[in-house]
């Protein structure tokens, strides 16, 4: 595994910074945290 | 949320973009209902509530923003709601779906409240607006803002201006009493839409950088007055393209063009943030409402002599209106002609307007540049002279 990116929050701002470091990197090891029970909604 | 909330958007299902299942397929760690508790750098670990480390190399703050309360006792009571979080939308659905709910209050006046009265609405609830001001959506000028609020009384929103709450009870007859400088007010669901602050508690216990703003302090690539820390979304400022400077403007779509722009960086291809102009729209009941770019106010503030000029035209050509009217103001700097801002309230074809307002703001362009602009001109969309030429021509005449 290469580096390990961790994110804190999962609304909107994270899944999508994850998503794309992800797609840049595959290499990436990609933790969102979040504190509530779902991640990437609409607001 | 709200359209779920009215039920015009039917599932909860439908707001999620994309779920945990989903990133966990493409190799992306999902943990819920866990919180970060503290940051430790030396060490490069992330602690959770339940004490477990995480460790890092790289950290996002994508911590978004909080819920402003208000200084009001009993807002700890049942029945009394923010809208933050998809739990909280389940949450007032809930509250409706059990028929119990005959009456609503809110308490602010932005479009979050505005989408709500007309989700209650919908909803077939009673909706009270209760606000400080003398008028909703300080956004927009008086006389804008003087549309929303007819527009809200002619769908039945009892509307409280100038009220401030002084205290929350248990009703008798409802369950709950908004008590206020100027009388109670009985309802049987209170929402708190007084606004939301940046959520850099976490950022600031290890120095992260934050703005007058309150918004943690990022540059074009969304890293942070750290290296390796990145920030984006609601937590962190954004810069202004027009006014020149960093700001705050916590919506969802910046947050999602941040957190690619940060990804995009953190996956080793430099990319960089272009800004924002500030557009803005939303919609209470059959008017939409919409801003883009610097108010007369803000374009004092960064500097430039602003010149405005208001005009009312149709959606359609003349000829094909069926009553339906576009209000429209632009604002222009005097010395330069450059476009600075605009503000429109009205029926459909209002937010398309602005939107390619906002375009002319993102590229610089000056009001005589576009008062002669091609666009797609036929009866049914607009006038051979749309009502933004005519806007500009009038603004011309003033140089």
């Amino acid at each position: 595994m290469g580096k390990r990116l961790v994110i804190i929050g999962g609304g909107a701002g994270g899944p999508s910074t994850a998503a794309e470091a992800k797609r840049r990197d595959p290499s990436l090891d990609v933790t969102i945290l979040e504190k509530g029970p779902y991640v990437s909604y609409a607001t | 949320m709200p359209y779920y909330i009215g039920d015009v958007i039917a599932s909860e299902k439908k707001l999620i973009a994309r779920t945990p299942e989903a990133f966990e397929k493409s190799g992306i760690r999902v943990r819920l209902n866990t919180e970060a508790e503290e940051v430790d750098e030396n060490k490069g670990e992330v602690r959770l509530r339940t004490g477990e480390r995480i460790p890092y190399d790289i950290l996002v703050f994508a911590t978004g923003a909080s819920v402003t309360m208000p200084p009001v006792p009993g807002l700890d009571l049942p029945g009394v709601h923010v809208l933050k979080t998809l739990p909280d939308a389940l949450s007032i659905k809930e509250a409706i779906g059990s028929g119990k709910v005959k009456k609503a209050a809110v308490i602010g006046a932005g479009f979050i409240a505005m989408e709500m009265a007309e989700a209650f609405r919908t909803a077939g609830v009673e909706a009270s607006l209760i606000q400080r001001a003398k008028l909703p959506v300080r956004r927009w000028d008086p006389d804008y803002a003087t549309l929303v609020k007819e527009e809200l009384v002619k769908h039945g929103v009892h509307c409280h201006p100038e009220t401030s709450p002084k205290a929350v009870e248990k009703g008798v007859s409802s369950p709950l009493r908004v008590v206020t400088d100027r009388g109670e007010i009985d309802t049987d669901l209170l929402l708190v839409a007084t606004g939301v602050r940046p959520e850099t508690r976490l950022a600031e216990t290890i120095g992260l950088a934050v703005g007058e703003t309150r918004a943690l302090r990022v540059n074009f690539s969304q890293e942070t007055s750290r290296e390796g820390v990145y920030a984006v979304g609601d937590c962190a400022e954004v810069f202004h393209r027009v006014s020149q400077s960093w700001t705050s403007l916590p919506l969802g779509d910046i947050a999602n063009k941040q957190g690619r722009v940060a990804g995009s960086n953190i996956g080793g291809t430099p990319l960089l943030f272009p800004g924002v102009v500030g557009a803005q729209s939303f919609k209470v009941f059959d008017l939409q409402v919409a801003a883009t770019g610097l108010d007369e106010g803000e374009a004092k503030q960064s500097g430039f002599t602003p010149v405005v000029e208001k005009v009312t035209g149709t959606p359609t050509a003349r000829s094909m209106s069926r009553g339906e009217r576009i209000h429209l103001k632009l604002i222009a700097d005097r010395s330069t002609g450059r476009f600075l801002g605009a503000q429109a309230v009205g029926s459909r074809g209002t937010v398309s307007r602005i939107n390619f307002l906002s375009a002319a703001l993102w590229s610089g362009l000056k009001i005589d540049e576009i008062a002669y602009m091609d666009l797609a001109y036929s009866p049914p969309f607009g006038g051979a002279w749309d009502p933004v030429h005519i806007a500009c021509h009038a603004l011309m005449r003033q140089f």
